[in-house]
């Protein structure tokens, strides 16, 4: 390669790079891009040209019954899977970071296994384990247990780098000026993890609401969550009615991103 | 300070039987819904099939011999490898410039672009699979534009096979190899560049001299993430894969819901996961050797 003596050919490399780096950027954003513009689109097809604005696909979406239905029982489940997690997950996170002795990497690196290993597989397990101790998926417990053991470690991993950068001292004040263990949770500790404790928390329902293979292997039957739904739809249909659900669902994990992005910021994201 | 002389005490007080509590509803769903669930994946693929229920009787590693004997699954299987190990090096190639990027931008536009590296990960499979169908396809958004420019005058054939499962999980993925290089890359010290800069060596020797060695932590987390995503993915190439691109997951899966074989779709399932293991394993040793020179 050329070196550095000369500065043209520098800065040549410098644009060449730039562009590189964008095209890397533009291939990242424009599917993404391009779902939502074209649920917005009146034309009867999912490809270009644009024939003008439109909400019909919308209209569409929201006067059919499986999708409302489906997204009722998508958000049903995140939103349990996310209490829930919200109260295992920081307890266990707290017990990690405070407590733990014996043991600890082993507890932490079981909280986080299902992080390690794929979604497909973890899936599979449950199906046959249900079976075995005649739980089975004749009722939502199942998904419901999957889409809990998914996502607890972006609660638990979210609490314990909250933790980890707070400072202890402040703990030990509230204790040496007499507050019990109960006081000194609730007025200290609390307020100081509750950044992790809120990411953590939108990461988990974010991931729920997406989850497919979990929810394809242990859902009970006759229903769906909002992914199954659109896959379901996919098979038999390819239109902008499909856009429009892709799209609200990119809008719920945008505003998800920005109220991250505006309390802790984006980078503080663990998992 | 206080709080050093003060935090023994602490320690003292709070006598561990009082806080074991607190974890106890996280270990019993990990161990009794995850762990547990994980052991029976075996108990099941050594079971005897059966047609009258799930399984039979008797135990047997016949749906191993089976399976191992059968070029059908070979065959899938050596493409599920070549799809991931196609994704892992152009998710590498294409993820390195990026985080590099990131690393070094100071722009007021850089959390916006950490956005756009972040959103492709949290956007729904289904629906950014569904996207790249809508591009994909026969008279999809690529073929009308190559068509448009008149580079081509038929549509070419990019879903229903590898390709197109490749093209969409490379997308899918990219995000798990910025992240962790990202990381490793903002925690490389600036000095030491600067220190092979003054010292007279160009640029590019700087970056592969210095810069790339550092970050080989980075490449080998970001790498081993992509590959096993991409072998174990289901719904991609479940929606664009056809029969053209199927792969190991999809087998299983339709093993396990379609053909109720689930003795057999538990042997095929460990097989998967047992090649991933191997290949990690491998690459470990592999890149052990390079990153052992690193401080």
């Amino acid at each position: 390669m050329t070196g550095a003596t000369s500065g043209v050919e520098k800065t040549i490399w410098d644009r060449l790079f730039t562009v590189l780096v964008a095209a890397i950027y533009i291939f990242l954003m424009f599917p993404i891009v391009l779902v939502v513009l074209l649920s917005f689109n009146s034309g009867e097809f999912l490809a270009f040209p644009l024939e003008g604005f439109s909400l019909r696909w919308f209209e569409a979406l929201f006067s059919n019954k499986r999708f409302l239905d489906a997204t009722l029982y998508s958000i049903q489940i995140a939103a349990t899977s996310t209490i829930v997690n919200a109260v295992i997950g920081t307890l266990a996170a707290i017990y990690v970071a405070r407590h733990a002795t014996v043991a600890r990497d082993y507890i932490r690196l079981i909280m986080t296994a299902p992080l390690l290993v794929p979604e497909i597989l973890t899936a599979i397990a449950l199906l046959f384990y249900f079976y075995e101790i005649r739980i089975g998926t004749d009722y939502s417990i199942g998904i419901q247990i999957g889409h809990i053991v998914v996502t607890f470690p972006y609660v638990f991993l979210n609490v314990s780098s909250a933790l980890f950068n707070f400072d202890r001292s402040q703990e030990e004040a509230a204790r040496s000026l007499g507050a019990g263990g109960w006081m000194t949770f609730r007025r200290v500790t609390l307020p100081a993890i509750k950044p992790g404790i809120i990411t953590g928390c939108l990461f988990a329902f974010v991931i729920s609401f997406d989850i497919f293979n979990i929810s394809l292997l242990l859902k009970s039957l006759g229903s769906n969550t909002l992914p199954l739904e659109l896959f379901d739809y996919l098979r038999f249909n390819f239109d902008p009615t499909a856009a429009a659900i892709a799209s609200l669902s990119i809008f719920m994990t945008f505003a998800a991103i920005l109220i991250i992005d505006r309390t802790v910021g984006l980078r503080s994201l663990r998992f | 300070m206080s709080a050093v002389e003060a935090a023994p005490r602490v320690e003292g007080r709070s006598n561990r039987g009082s806080t074991t509590w607190m974890v106890v509803p996280a270990l019993v769903l990990l161990i009794g819904f995850f762990a547990l669930p994980y052991l029976t994946i075996i108990t099941m693929s050594l079971r005897e099939a059966s047609t009258r229920a799930v399984y039979g009787e008797g135990f047997t590693l016949a749906h191993y011999t089976t399976a191992l004997g059968d070029f059908y699954i070979w065959g899938i299987l050596g493409r599920t490898l070549l799809i991931g190990a196609t994704v892992t090096v152009i998710s590498l190639l294409l993820g390195y410039p990026v985080a590099y990027h990131l690393a070094k931008s100071r722009s007021r536009w850089t959390s916006l672009l950490y956005i756009f590296v972040l959103s492709p990960l949290l956007v729904g499979l289904v629906v950014r699979t569904f996207a790249w169908m809508i591009i994909l396809s026969n008279n999809g958004v690529a073929n009308q534009a190559l068509q448009a420019v008149g580079l081509i005058d038929f549509p070419l054939q990019l879903m229903n096979n590898s390709l197109g499962v490749t093209i969409a999980l490379t997308h899918v993925f990219l995000p798990f190899v910025i992240l962790p290089l990202l990381g490793n890359l903002q925690a490389i010290s600036p000095d030491l560049a600067m220190a092979s800069r003054s010292l007279g060596a160009s640029r590019m020797r700087t970056f592969w001299k210095v810069t790339l060695p550092l970050s080989m932590p980075g490449i080998q987390a970001g790498t081993i993430l992509v590959f096993v995503l991409s072998i174990s993915a289901y719904v991609t190439p479940a929606m664009l894969g056809g029969t053209g691109g199927r792969t190991m997951s999809v087998l299983v899966v339709q093993y396990l819901v379609d053909n109720f074989r689930w003795p057999a779709g538990a042997a095929l399932a460990i097989i998967m996961a047992a090649v991933a293991v191997i290949f990690v394993g491998l690459y470990l040793r592999l890149t052990a050797r390079a990153m052992r020179r690193l401080p």
